[in-house]
């Protein structure tokens, strides 16, 4: 009359279906042969270095990934990066209370557009892609205007210390990528972080069971900017200075890595850890092919291609999950 | 019996819904007393699941009042319901399959340990606590994906159950379940308590077992609440449908015995279908009855090319063919044609016209190398419009704007344009009131009687009593019954159905 | 909208012949306010205007016939590109790959068809075409049969197209114009710009096919619900791989026209047309969902984009202010799109009505 999950199988197909595993695998394959390819592969600067190169893109895909868990999409990426930059360039302020500052000015225009999205989706019913591409399009117009070619410095506290390593190991831009990670698994468990599921999986039900579908949608946007405003912040650390168009290359990279990390774009699978260990593996598969002589061009070309072939991938992995619980 | 003192568990007077041009639900009025069972009656589209939307709160009412014990009663959400004492256990199962038993029962909010945060080990526990006390053996932490239909089912009624509510609405707890042991058991305890339930079934014999009392909803109105037990079946049907029994009958002498079938199939192993064999005749309309989810929808995907058939031998006027999608089925030597369960979802085209929605059946029709001829496609929409009695003036409506019959009418337009010899209609009057029933059961008549074949799917046995030759009765996948012209009677349906074909007793009505 | 049923509302009614009418639902509302399609292209063309006659204030020159003229020259890129990208929107997708094959069609034609004669092989052109149109075929594959979201699968392929060309290329991408394209650009015919001519006329051809066509027909259906066009017959492959190769092959050869135009390819040449051509085709009316808009709608788009771009460069403005204002236009027009929106309007004019005609 009833049924038990078999628990040894069950564990086993979790794991395998588990879209982290899998980056993770892939990240310590590729990182093996990067050792192999470049003689200082495992020396602190060289892995510091790799670090500080991924963490922009790290949690920028860590904000999509609200969104996505949604199943919705968020354009607004490109935007609020290029923005945030621009605005870190041309007002830099000294001193770590100055970065301090700057962070929250960072995190605040990042919810702002956030915010706007949220609630033109969640309340006003409106498509995510039609409302997050007018936002991106309007960042950056904003972008534009603040500094309309790349220029400006950003605050040399920012530059230097994010860049550095703390202790002469750690870097410290790692460090905000696990304050990152941290924040999410508070998150995971919290109310809302339970109804982001839910509502990315079937909205209809989620409203059924007492969930206020609305406000789960606008929070999840809300959240994903201020994360973009972080990244938005550890990119000019990176960059030193300011391009009105430094989001955009990001973009393609951001949904390449939530693909990579096993979230399904069809909403309600999926975490944010994949998506970051996604980026970083994207961007060591771009220092492998750097490492190996290929020409720089041939790199966008890859990236394309594993975009493509990661969400065939995770495609392939739901479809098979879904048809052997089928007959449960 | 102290009638006059007892505060009803609800008071619904005068309730009103529409939804733009359609009126859901026209004025409806009944009375629930503390540990009743009440029965909720109705055929589709009679309105059950508005009302059932505006009592827990997930819809409000455009007009009429609701009492619960006395107090008013106008939930603006769920939870609002729920806080005021009313659970329901919904027919289109709310639970989520990638979350958890536990965490299912306990949304929106589940359990907290420290630092207010979800403590899953405490969640479980209080999933245990609550599955053991209903008696249901399920393993709190597997995803929901994992269990069987039935299982979810009854998932779903502990779910609500577990709120201790004062009303429990309970909309079709019994369409996948073998067995109504469990729930009767569970029921009754309940009631003892005290907490009334307001029982919405199909299933006439398991509402007698129930319930002392039953309303019945019939186009959107509460037409009467009576003593279920001075009410035979005939007189709640005719509540239930307006009229006394059926007024439609089948004109059965243009039937063709001889000859080649139009459509023949053997041994058709496809989907959940495992080795069903039938035919129907040129002019015939041969329906299929059964339980939800007893394969009848692989059946008829599978005949239209939306299924991949794995084994089995499926023939046209006597050739073989294999269907290998919708645009092959419609083709010269096949021909034929789909009128899918779900038109909002997979019948009309929402943002276009009526008459662009019935022409795109014909597009060969009515367009000359490629280009759409206004005037042919005109011509094809009254043409159509006649067969299905369709209004004129509806032709230049966007369709989304139109009452469902109307919707229906229009689809089963698109559907006999295509020029199909074989239809295959599946539940073509659901949702639909009693006069567009008789418009549709017209259509399908002269379309049988002009030499068409149909295979009609229904979940209201009466249609297929009164307008097929021959029924085939599907359960488990396999087709456990075909009874033949006045073989078909109700009775009989229901046993092969439910898996008797002993002929037990069962009295029951659609 | 309830007041149209207030007649037949009766809540004492008795069950019986008048309670059989209410649920029939008879449907009483106005015929034909579908034709919105109609009203919100022409408030494109009207808002055009009303721009032309502002930007006259700004500069006398504009509104001129030469004027016009220039308009309809530089709007020509946008009208074309937008044509193939309001094709895939309407059936519910979407292009982000088209800068990418403007600079593909744009590279091919400046570098190979000068390494022929002088002015290149007629049949140069429907070869680069085909080679375009092939992207849009892998376009297509990707999502029909892998089901990669359309924005995924475009993005990437653009970004792969580009690094071919790239890569390909150099970076310098050499070659000049087959006189063909320059005259087509540049020539004049009874004293009017051959391009002009040539828009006026693709225009008509391709507002056609789409609106009074099967093939058009049947992309309104697989836009307004893919599924129900599925079960109608509609073959759903076949049609998306049309619309993603035609997408492609109008991008393709809107990059010979650029070529033509500036008698030389740059890397860069197809990056200003990605968000406007979404504009374009969002501002004329169409739905970011498919199923609905007219061409026409997007033709004024395309020109609305085309003189604002005209004003504000005439104004000095930098070019953040021109995103800006782009940005803002899809916002503005999605939100006049949506369904409430509407259903507002439509209720005010209703109000507005039966309050002069007695029910």
């Amino acid at each position: 009359m009833s049924t038990r999950a078999r628990p040894d199988f069950s564990f086993i197909r979790g794991v395998m279906t588990n879209g982290v595993t899998m980056v993770v695998v892939l990240y310590v394959i590729l990182y093996a042969v990067y050792s192999h390819i470049e003689a200082g592969a495992l020396s602190v600067s060289a892995f510091s270095d790799l670090v500080n190169n991924t963490i922009p893109l790290a949690i920028a895909a860590a904000g999509a990934t609200f969104v996505i868990l949604l199943g919705g999409f968020d354009l607004s990426v490109a935007g609020v990066l290029s923005l945030v930059n621009v605005v870190l360039a041309t007002h830099p302020l000294d001193g770590a209370g100055g970065a301090l500052i700057s962070l929250l000015i960072a995190v605040g225009i990042g919810a702002a557009v956030g915010l706007c999205n949220g609630i033109l989706v969640a309340y006003g019913g409106l498509q995510s892609i039609a409302v997050t591409l007018a936002m991106m399009i309007l960042t950056r117009g904003l972008a534009l205007v603040v500094l309309d070619a790349p220029g400006g410095g950003v605050s040399d506290w920012i530059s230097d210390t994010l860049t550095n390593n703390l202790w002469g190991v750690v870097p410290a831009s790692g460090l905000v990528a696990i304050g990152v990670a941290l924040l999410w698994a508070l998150f995971r468990r919290t109310d809302t972080g339970v109804a982001l599921y839910a509502v990315g999986k079937d909205q209809t039900a989620a409203a059924l069971s007492g969930i206020n579908v609305k406000r789960t949608r606008c929070i999840a946007f809300v959240l994903a900017g201020a994360l973009y405003g972080v990244a938005g912040f550890m990119l000019s650390a990176q960059t030193a200075s300011g391009d009105p168009n430094a989001g955009a290359p990001l973009m393609l990279l951001v949904f390449a890595s939530v693909a990579l990390g096993g979230t399904a774009f069809s909403g309600g699978h999926g975490s944010l850890y994949g998506s970051m260990i996604g980026a970083a593996t994207l961007m060591l598969l771009q220092k492998v092919l750097f490492s190996s002589g290929v020409q720089s061009f041939y790199i966008g070309l890859f990236q394309g291609l594993v975009m493509v072939v990661a969400v065939i991938f995770v495609n392939l992995i739901t479809y098979l999950a879904r048809r052997s619980h089928r007959h449960a | 019996m102290e009638t006059a003192t007892v505060v009803p568990t609800l008071n619904v007077t005068g309730l009103q819904k529409s939804y733009g041009p359609t009126i859901a639900l026209g004025g409806v009025s009944f009375t629930i007393l503390p540990g009743e069972v009440h029965a909720l009656l109705g055929e589709n589209g009679a309105g059950k699941s508005t009302l059932v939307k505006i009592l827990s709160g997930v819809v409000q009412p455009d007009a009429g009042s609701a009492e619960l014990l006395g107090l008013a009663y106008a939930p603006e959400s769920i939870l609002a319901a729920r806080d005021q004492g009313v659970a329901t256990a919904f027919q289109e199962l709310s639970l989520l399959p990638n979350l958890s038993v536990a965490e299912n029962l306990a949304l929106p909010a589940l359990k907290k340990g420290t630092l207010r945060l979800i403590s899953r080990r405490d969640n479980e526990q209080q999933a245990v606590q609550i599955l053991e006390r209903y008696g249901l053996d399920l393993a709190p932490r597997t995803p929901v994906s994992q269990l069987t239909l039935a299982d979810r089912q009854r998932l779903e009624i502990v779910r609500a159950i577990s709120k201790h509510p004062k009303l429990l609405i309970l909309d079709e707890p019994t369409a996948v379940l073998s067995s109504t042991d469990w729930l009767f058991a569970l029921i009754r305890a309940e009631t003892a308590r005290g907490t009334s339930v307001l029982y919405i079934s199909h299933r006439l014999n398991e509402i007698r077992e129930l319930c002392a009392r039953g309303t019945v909803l019939r186009s959107g109105r509460s037409i009467a609440t009576t003593e279920l037990g001075k009410t035979d079946d005939a007189a709640i049907f005719e509540m239930m449908v307006g009229t006394r029994l059926a007024s439609f009958t089948r004109d059965r002498s243009a039937l063709q015995q001889a000859g080649q079938p139009r459509l023949s199939v053997t041994d058709l192993h496809a989907g959940d279908i495992k080795g069903a064999s039938f035919s129907v005749p040129v002019g015939g309309i041969v329906g299929v009855a059964g339980l939800d989810g007893q394969g009848q929808g692989d059946l008829f995907h599978a005949l239209f090319g939306l299924t991949p058939v794995r084994s089995g031998d499926i023939r046209v006027d006597g050739k073989p063919v294999r269907v290998r999608s919708p645009a092959h089925a419609l083709k010269a030597g096949i021909e034929v044609s789909l009128m899918p369960e779900e038109r909002k979802t997979q019948g009309i085209f929402p943002t276009l016209s009526v008459q662009r929605n019935v022409t795109l059946g014909a597009m060969s029709k009515v367009s000359r190398l490629g280009v759409v001829c206004r005037a042919r496609g005109q011509k094809l929409m009254r043409d159509m419009a006649t067969r299905v009695d369709l209004a004129d003036r509806y032709f230049n409506f966007q369709i989304s704007e139109l009452s469902g019959g109307n919707q229906q009418k229009a689809l089963l337009a698109r559907v006999l344009s295509t020029g199909a010899r074989t239809l295959l209609l599946f539940d073509p009057t659901r949702g639909v009131d009693v006069g567009t029933k008789q418009a549709i059961y017209e259509a399908i008549q002269n379309y049988a009687a002009a030499g068409g074949a149909v295979l009609l799917y229904s979940s209201e046995l009466s249609e297929i009593v009164q307008l097929c030759d021959q029924c085939l009765v599907v359960y488990d996948g396999q087709i456990v019954a075909q009874l033949e012209g006045d073989e078909i009677d109700e009775r009989r349906i229901v046993a092969a159905a439910t898996g008797h074909v002993d002929g037990n007793a069962i009295r029951s009505a659609a | 909208m309830l007041n149209s049923k207030a007649s037949g509302t009766n809540s004492n009614a008795q069950p019986g012949p008048a309670a059989d009418n209410l649920a029939r639902g008879e449907d009483t509302r106005g015929a034909v306010k579908w034709q919105r399609e109609t009203v919100s292209a022409a408030g494109v063309f009207v808002v055009c205007i009303a721009a032309l006659f502002l930007s006259r204030l700004i500069n006398p020159e504009f509104g001129s016939l030469h004027q016009l003229q220039t308009i309809l020259t530089l709007a020509s890129f946008l009208i074309v590109v937008s044509y193939g990208q309001g094709l895939t929107v309407l059936i519910g997708g979407l292009d982000l790959s088209i800068p990418s094959v403007i600079t593909l069609g744009g590279v091919l034609t400046a570098a190979w068809m000068s390494t022929l004669a002088p002015g290149g092989a007629w049949w140069q052109i429907p070869a680069i075409l085909a080679v375009c149109a092939a992207v849009g075929v892998v376009n297509a594959l990707g999502i029909t049969l892998f089901r990669i979201p359309a924005f995924i699968m475009t993005l990437a392929s653009g970004i792969i197209v580009y690094s071919l060309c790239l890569g390909v290329t150099g970076g310098t991408p050499g070659g000049a114009a087959p006189a063909s394209l320059v005259t087509l650009m540049s020539g004049r015919v009874a004293g009017l710009p051959l391009v002009n001519l040539f828009v006026v006329v693709f225009c008509v051809i391709a507002a056609f096919v789409q609106s009074r066509t099967s093939f058009g027909q049947r992309l309104y259906a697989m836009g307004s619900n893919a599924v129900a066009a599925r079960i109608a017959g509609i073959r759903i492959n076949v049609m998306t791989v049309s619309t993603y190769a035609l997408s492609a092959a109008f991008a393709g050869f809107t990059g010979m026209m650029l070529v033509g135009y500036s008698n030389g390819a740059t890397l860069r040449m197809g990056d200003p047309y990605l968000l406007p051509s979404i504009a374009a085709v969002v501002i004329g009316g169409s739905s970011i969902l498919g199923g609905r808009g007219t061409f026409a709608g997007t033709i004024g788009g395309a020109i609305l984009l085309t003189i604002f771009d005209m004003v504000i460069t005439s104004l000095g403005l930098a070019q953040g202010w021109r995103t800006m204002i782009s940005g803002g236009l899809i916002l503005a027009a999605i939100l006049l799109q949506h369904e409430g929106a509407l259903d507002w309007v439509r209720s005010i004019v209703r109000r507005r009505r039966s309050t002069t005609t007695r029910i």
